[in-house]
């Protein structure tokens, strides 16, 4: 019934609707609400199944009470919570670092054509190198610890907003600054309130990129250097102690954790943005 | 006689003395790929503090180049522009310009795109928001000041914007076809409202406009533009607040459409 509701009519023979009748509304609210849960719920069917062909697909596809086991386990024991804890704040700080220094540096390369000739070609070239290509040297100036994997989210945050904001910069309208000259607005007032306004819609979008990445960095670094709290050490470790209900419930936790913390942006982003015409 | 119904003589006392400008063989010419494009040549006009000018033009002509010198977003090549005796040096918060599209900054809210304006003044702030109250109520905006532009129609966004050029109570408002882009109905009750507003600031106006009718409600002087140069300034006799249908205006739009149609 719901399905046919949401055809438009010209679809659905009339003779068809007016037999039925429309399904209650707080019906059809739920049945939105939920269908993005299907395919997982169909997945975690098929896993279930695989897992009770025979031992061997039971040892690759955990089976669900097992994982449950492991779940109430690291809850209790306060693991999950304290390597999530790790992992979110290893990547805020990360985005936080690289994103601000991303943001600065392309707004005064769209402001200043000097900086611009200036960093462009450096930061061209530093842009071509994937972040596993400076794992040695990284290795090798700060180690394995805290300091070596921060830099290298950092540096995954850094580039997405250095384009996004500069592009955004460049965006500046000369009608819009016109209108700041007339007012006499001081070099401050224009920063804030025309060329920052004009980015912050590329700025967000930056955000949104520089955020994936610098999570799944997070995870990449903690799964490479396996030493210290997060997901990633977590997994790690998991995997080398062959329980694969932990290393499940790791995935579904990083999983879990980047589609909130796109939720959280996008509402920041609706509020922020909210002067546009769609708002 | 004129002097009983017209509110301008009977405020004589008050006239302004401050708004007068000078503009004194002006020339302008814009490079265009090293090629000099000449806009003005030799452009003179004397207009009185108080006073509303009109300026009427094919496009063109140089109508926007002449506000923008004024206002100080461009400079000239030759010839000086004073106001009150003093040279124009650039932009300056006792010229106001009001540009055909609104320009309200879309990520500001009414009232703080005219709150903006007053960001040089030192007043307290809640002294600015009464301000930037009264002047929403002298535009007809009461109950806007929230709104964002885009939830605005073009007259109300131009209302806005006429504010925001306000705020800083300019001796000198520059208005570039403030409502060339309005229906005819909104235009017509802007004018009314513009010709109040300046009765009421008695400050000195200067407004482009291609509408002759429009040239001729609110002006006290006409300047007709043919391109480059001044052709004609016309005085208008008729007294403020203006009767559209004043006899006095017929001749006079004559005029200026054959002088519009010459150039
Ligand atoms: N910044 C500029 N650079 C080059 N040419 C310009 C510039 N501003 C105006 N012009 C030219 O000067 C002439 C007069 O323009 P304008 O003053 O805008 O005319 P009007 O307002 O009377 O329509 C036009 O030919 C226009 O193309
Ligand atoms: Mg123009």
């Amino acid at each position: 019934m719901s399905l046919i509701a949401e055809f438009p009519p010209n679809f659905v023979h009339a003779d068809r609707i007016d037999d039925h009748d429309p399904p209650p509304a707080w019906l059809v609210a739920l049945v939105k609400r939920a269908r993005g849960l299907l395919l997982p719920v169909l997945l975690a069917g098929l896993w279930h199944w695989a897992s009770t062909i025979d031992a061997s697909t039971a040892y690759a596809f955990v089976p669900l009470d097992q994982i449950g086991d492991r779940l109430l386990l690291l809850l209790s024991s306060g693991e999950l919570a304290v390597n999530a804890g790790s992992s979110l704040g290893r990547a805020l700080t990360g985005l936080a670092l690289g994103g601000l220094s991303g943001i600065v540096l392309g707004s005064l390369m769209a402001g200043f054509p000097m900086v611009e000739r200036l960093f462009g070609p450096l930061l061209q070239a530093f842009r071509q190198v994937p972040l596993l290509g400076w794992l040695p040297l990284v290795g090798l100036w700060l180690g394995s610890g805290e300091g070596a994997k921060q830099l290298l989210v950092a540096v995954a945050a850094f580039h997405p907003l250095l384009l996004n904001s500069y592009e955004g910069f460049a965006q500046a309208e000369k009608k819009h600054l016109e209108v700041g000259r007339v007012l006499m607005l001081s070099r401050w007032r224009t920063f804030r309130f025309i060329l920052l306004p004009t980015a912050l819609p590329s700025i967000l979008t930056g955000i949104g990129q520089a955020l994936a990445f610098a999570w799944i960095s997070t995870i990449g670094v903690e799964l490479l250097f396996g030493t210290g709290a997060g997901l990633g050490s977590l997994m790690h470790t998991a995997q080398m102690a062959g329980d694969m209900g932990v290393v499940v419930l790791c995935v579904v936790a990083i999983g879990l954790m980047g589609y909130g913390l796109n939720l959280i942006l996008s509402l920041v982003r609706a509020r922020l943005l909210r002067w546009r015409v769609t708002g | 006689m004129n002097a009983i119904i017209d509110p301008r003589s009977v405020q004589a006392d008050s006239a302004p003395h401050t708004g007068g400008l000078a503009i004194r063989h002006v020339d302008k010419s814009f490079d265009i790929d090293g090629r000099k494009l000449s806009v003005l040549e030799d452009v003179s006009l004397t207009i009185a503090p108080g006073q509303f000018v009109s300026i009427v033009g094919a496009s063109g002509c140089g109508k926007s180049t002449l506000l923008r010198l004024i206002a100080g977003l461009e400079r000239q090549n030759r010839g000086d522009i004073l106001l009150d005796g003093v040279p124009v040096a650039g932009p300056g918060l006792d010229r106001g310009l009001i540009f055909q599209d609104h320009r309200l900054f879309p990520w500001l809210t009414v009232e703080q795109n005219v709150l903006l304006a007053l960001s040089n003044s030192d007043e307290a702030a809640a002294d600015k928001r009464v301000r930037v109250a009264s002047l929403l109520t002298l535009v007809g905006l009461d109950g806007f000041a929230q709104a964002f532009p885009h939830q605005l129609s073009g007259g109300m966004a131009q209302r806005a914007a006429i504010a925001r050029a306000l705020a800083p109570e300019p001796q000198v408002l520059l208005l570039d076809e403030p409502l060339g882009a309005l229906d005819a109905l909104t235009r017509l009750r802007l004018q009314s409202e513009l010709q109040r507003i300046w009765l009421t600031r008695r400050s000195t106006m200067i407004m482009v406009t291609h509408d002759v009718d429009e040239a001729l409600f609110l002006g006290d002087v006409i300047v007709v533009m043919q391109p480059g140069r001044i052709a004609r300034i016309l005085h208008v006799p008729a007294p403020h607040p203006r009767d559209r249908a004043d006899p006095s205006l017929a001749p006079l739009k004559a005029e200026i459409l054959s002088l519009l149609h010459a150039g």
